[in-house]
């Protein structure tokens, strides 16, 4: 079969910027980008254009390119965000792939520190990091997402009892207009390595940003120690309030580097690395923690750790020992189980929120009574929370989990109808803020932060005054 | 295509959660980064990987992409169909249909619509005019030894007209072992390379006349060398009443053989069919161990690299299945062994042309050509 194609003149452009090989407007690879695991909420909808830009100065070019013709542009760095943030809004856009731009520009073992192109997946980065004993903040995301894109939109992290959630230290990022700006200590020298550079917190000012200010080039981001000494343990408690105790002294005196409380149905699963184990004849909650450190440390750590769950009201639970490894890799070697939640049901739902672990149990009742209320079955019906080194107020992330089949399109309506009622009950019960901006949750919260929202609508016109990038993800 | 059978396929598209952990090999515990989807790994666009491929696929089914474009047939038809990204899918989620099966019905639509290549279809013309998928004339010289011999050889057209060193070695092999056998008066292709390419109507006589052929043979056991043809006898033929064996199986069944080792260093490339779609990993190995030594790879069984010769993309991609087959020699050098050896004429031919084009002297063997030269006369 002959095909004979015009190209537009747009695509010419763009390939003469990127080659021919890395920039197209065919329909059936544009559809391959249509869609996320979102689609109930953000429908499919194709890029009119691909483009793979292979270094900066060809993403600058392309930029510049669309904010002269005012094309919509929609940076991607692997498309694993689960919110419908790659999917097109408007007619016309580029999706600006980048993941051909994938170099460890360099690790700095004695900065513990890497810098990384937006390609570089968390897999990429510790294969180098371990020789020299260091690892990355993982995140529940599949270590087949980028370092960069994660920690610019700021997440949630295995290991955030230890590490916290902020890993960014400074950036490159190139804006609509070709000017490109470096965030931090970047901005004065060739020292990436600091957050503060001058004036204020301009990595914390762009960053969790949906691809909405410029297109981030190059992070540099902290990177963790990986300790010989490790062992976990497992406690299991019949209500999500028991175990408030011995979150609080764990975290009061910074003692593990991992604890997680989850149901026994669901992210489990995915901590012991199978769905094959009776996790039903379990109590409801299970807290998982993982303690590590240098000799001596370690040793002392692990004897307040085991004190405080003496008496902290739960059942230690004796698990397989492959349970426990998997739980350790996952936490301190990447994601990989962790999408086995979506073998659950099917596909999954969830609002996460940062809140303080003394309303943890307000949280669960909310979630489960919402659910309830709009026909979700309970035995859909899940929760996790991740504490937050340091923590001070209490600093906790909960994930308001819904597991469903996605194939199941009348779900998408309840789904619908829980997160319109839920936002709101959350945001009059007090939380600290959302996990992370994207559209469905900034229109019901813009009218509660008063004139900020104004500033920041202006301040994104500032940076973007065509409108290109990426809008109808925030506002 | 019937409703029901679209519905089955969207809802097994809608619980894609696009994480693409199926695009590498386990990660956990040796914490390396090893690609498993050739296509991908090679084009680089969204489209060649599993999850995105699936969204044109819906597209499709839904309407939305009415013309052929020269990205539709490429994201289409440069798949190996290795079933690598399934393998690690089925771990994760609960992904219900094969992805290579999902994949060839999408190119069975195509084809339907009338947006074949036209290098298969081309394929499809030389089989109705020459039975075989290369159009060749001449007939692969192999004589029954017995006409009413339990075993059957059934040759392949791969092993008869492209590395006919396999068919030879499998022949001496049943004669030196003494095992009387009956090779088809007119064999004709299984009919793979169709059904794999999406034209399934044109398969269904070539299967016809082999069935019929089987039948009157008399065979109880028909023995492959090809784990295309296995794996198409044993997943698209209708039970025909007779064992189907891989030639490894066979060979593993006997036991005890007079062989002597080779003093060869290899690494043993699993097949996909035989791999991943029939299961068998462990005959080939102790075959292959019994006559020399097998250096491990860091990909192999079920997540295997493919040599990506498969799936019509040999004939279409040719660049691209050799450039599969380059990485795949690579592993085996690193893997410290001086031969790659396979068990499929398919992966023989296509890595055999990858290193004979590199030249850096990986040899390339079919495990059977490894056994003759050991087996005592
Ligand atoms: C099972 C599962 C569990 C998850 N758990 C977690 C978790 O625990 N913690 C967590 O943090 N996340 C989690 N996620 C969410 C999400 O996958 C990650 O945050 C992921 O890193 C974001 O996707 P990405 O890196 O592929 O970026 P993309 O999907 O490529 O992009 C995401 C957004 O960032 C923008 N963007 C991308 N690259 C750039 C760039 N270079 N410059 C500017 N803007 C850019 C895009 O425009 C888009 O708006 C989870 C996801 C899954 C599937
Ligand atoms: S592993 Fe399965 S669910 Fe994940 S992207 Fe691949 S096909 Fe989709
Ligand atoms: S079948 Fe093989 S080549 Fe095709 S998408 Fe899956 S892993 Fe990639």
């Amino acid at each position: 079969m002959k095909m004979t194609r015009s190209l537009s003149k747009f695509v010419k452009e763009l390939q003469t910027i990127v080659g021919e090989e890395n920039a197209t407007d065919d329909k059936a690879i544009c559809a391959s980008y249509s869609r996320d695991q979102h689609w109930h909420f953000v429908p499919a909808k194709n890029p009119a254009y691909i483009v793979r830009p292979g270094n900066k100065e060809e993403v600058r070019r392309v930029l510049t390119f669309a904010n002269n013709e005012k094309i919509p542009v929609i940076p991607y760095s692997t498309g694993i965000n689960v919110r419908g943030l790659t999917i097109p809004v408007h007619e016309r856009s580029i999706l600006l792939d980048l993941s051909r731009m994938n170099r460890i520009v360099e690790i700095n073992p004695e900065m513990m520190t890497a810098t990384v192109e937006p390609g570089v997946t968390f897999g990429m980065l510790l294969e180098k990091t371990k020789k020299y004993k260091l690892r990355p903040a993982f995140p529940d995301a599949p270590l087949t997402a980028s370092v960069l894109a994660n920690y610019y939109l700021r997440g949630i992290y295995q290991t955030s009892a230890v590490d916290g959630h902020d890993h960014t230290l400074s950036y490159e990022m190139v804006l609509p207009n070709g000017e490109t700006i470096k965030t931090g200590s970047r901005s004065l020298s060739e020292m990436p390595y600091f957050r503060y550079g001058v004036g204020p917190d301009f990595t914390g000012v762009f960053c969790a940003h949906p691809g909405t200010c410029g297109v981030v080039t190059e992070l540099t981001a902290k990177l963790y120690r990986l300790y010989d000494n490790r062992k976990e343990y497992f406690v299991g408690f019949d209500d999500a309030g028991t175990p408030r105790k011995i979150i609080y002294n764990l975290m009061h005196d910074e003692l593990a580097a991992s604890i997680r409380l989850v149901d026994n149905q669901s992210w489990l699963k995915g901590i012991c690395g199978t769905f094959d184990y009776p996790y039903e004849k379990l109590p409801k909650f299970v807290l998982c923690v993982l303690v590590e450190g240098v000799d001596g440390i370690f040793e002392a750590k692990d004897k307040l750790v085991q004190e405080y769950i003496k008496e902290s009201g739960g059942t230690v639970l004796e698990f397989p020992e492959e349970f426990k490894r998997t739980f350790e890799e996952e936490s301190l070697g990447g994601a990989e189980k962790s999408c086995m939640v979506f073998g659950l049901r099917g596909n999954y739902h969830c609002i996460g929120l940062y809140g303080p672990l003394t309303l943890a149990a307000q949280y669960y009742e909310v979630h489960e009574k919402t659910a309830l209320e709009v026909g979700i079955p309970q035995d859909h019906i899940h929760f996790y929370i991740n504490p937050i080194y340091s923590f001070h107020g209490q600093l906790c992330y909960f994930e308001l989990d819904i597991f469903y089949d996605g194939g199941d399109l009348g779900f998408g309506e309840k789904l619908r109808n829980y997160n319109e009622k839920q936002f709101q009950r959350l945001l009059d019960l007090g939380i600290y803020g959302w996990f992370r901006p994207y559209a469905g949750i900034i229109g019901p919260t813009a009218d509660r932060i008063g004139y900020l929202a104004e500033v920041w609508k202006k301040f994104l016109r500032v940076l973007d005054p065509n409108e290109i990038m990426n809008r109808g993800k925030l506002f | 295509m019937e409703q029901e059978r679209k519905e089955e396929i969207l809802s097994a598209i809608h619980h894609c959660v696009k994480c693409k952990l199926c695009s590498i090999s386990s990660f956990h515990p040796n914490a390396e980064w090893l690609p498993l989807c050739p296509s991908g790994q090679f084009y680089g666009y969204q489209a060649f990987y599993a999850p995105g491929r699936m969204e044109i696929f819906r597209e499709i089914l839904d309407g939305e992409i009415t013309e052929p474009s020269e990205g539709l047939l490429k994201s289409a038809y440069a798949c190996t169909l290795c079933g690598a990204c399934y393998e690690r899918c089925k771990q994760i989620t609960s992904m219900e249909l094969r992805l290579p099966e999902l994949f060839e019905e999408m190119r069975a639509e195509l084809v339907k619509k009338g947006w074949a290549l036209d290098v298969h279809k081309n394929i499809a013309d030389k089989i109705k005019e020459t039975r075989n998928a290369y159009g060749e004339k001449y007939e692969y010289k192999a004589k029954s030894t017995d006409g009413n011999a339990d075993v059957l050889y059934y040759i392949g057209c791969t092993a008869r007209y492209r590395v006919p060193e396999i068919a030879d070695a499998m022949l001496q092999i049943f004669d030196k072992l003494g095992i009387k056998y009956q090779v088809m008066d007119e064999e004709w292709c299984c009919g793979s390379v169709l059904l794999r390419t999406g034209q399934v109507e044109a398969a269904k006589e070539l299967m016809e006349h082999n069935i019929e052929e089987i039948k009157m043979s008399g065979a109880k056991t028909v023995v492959f060398t090809c784990p295309g043809c296995l794996m198409t006898f044993e997943r698209n033929y209708p039970d025909m009443g007779v064992e189907l064996l891989h030639s490894t199986q066979l060979l593993t069944r006997l036991g005890s053989m007079k062989v002597k080792k080779l003093g060869l260093e290899v690494a043993y490339h699993d097949p996909c069919h035989l791999g991943r779609d029939l299961g068998i990993y462990d005959e080939p190995r102790a075959v292959l161990s019994t006559v020399a030594d097998i250096k491990k790879m860091k990909r192999e069984r079920e997540e295997a690299w493919c040599c990506g010769s498969g799936g019509g993309v040999k004939s279409a991609y040719d660049e691209f299945a050799l450039w599969s087959a380059e990485e795949r020699l690579k592993e085996a050098k690193e893997a410290g062994a001086a031969a790659l050896v396979s068990a499929c004429p398919f992966c023989k031919r296509n890595l055999k042309e990858a290193a004979d084009k590199e030249g850096k002297g990986t040899e390339v063997y079919d495990i059977v050509e490894l056994v003759n030269r050991s087996l005592e006369g």
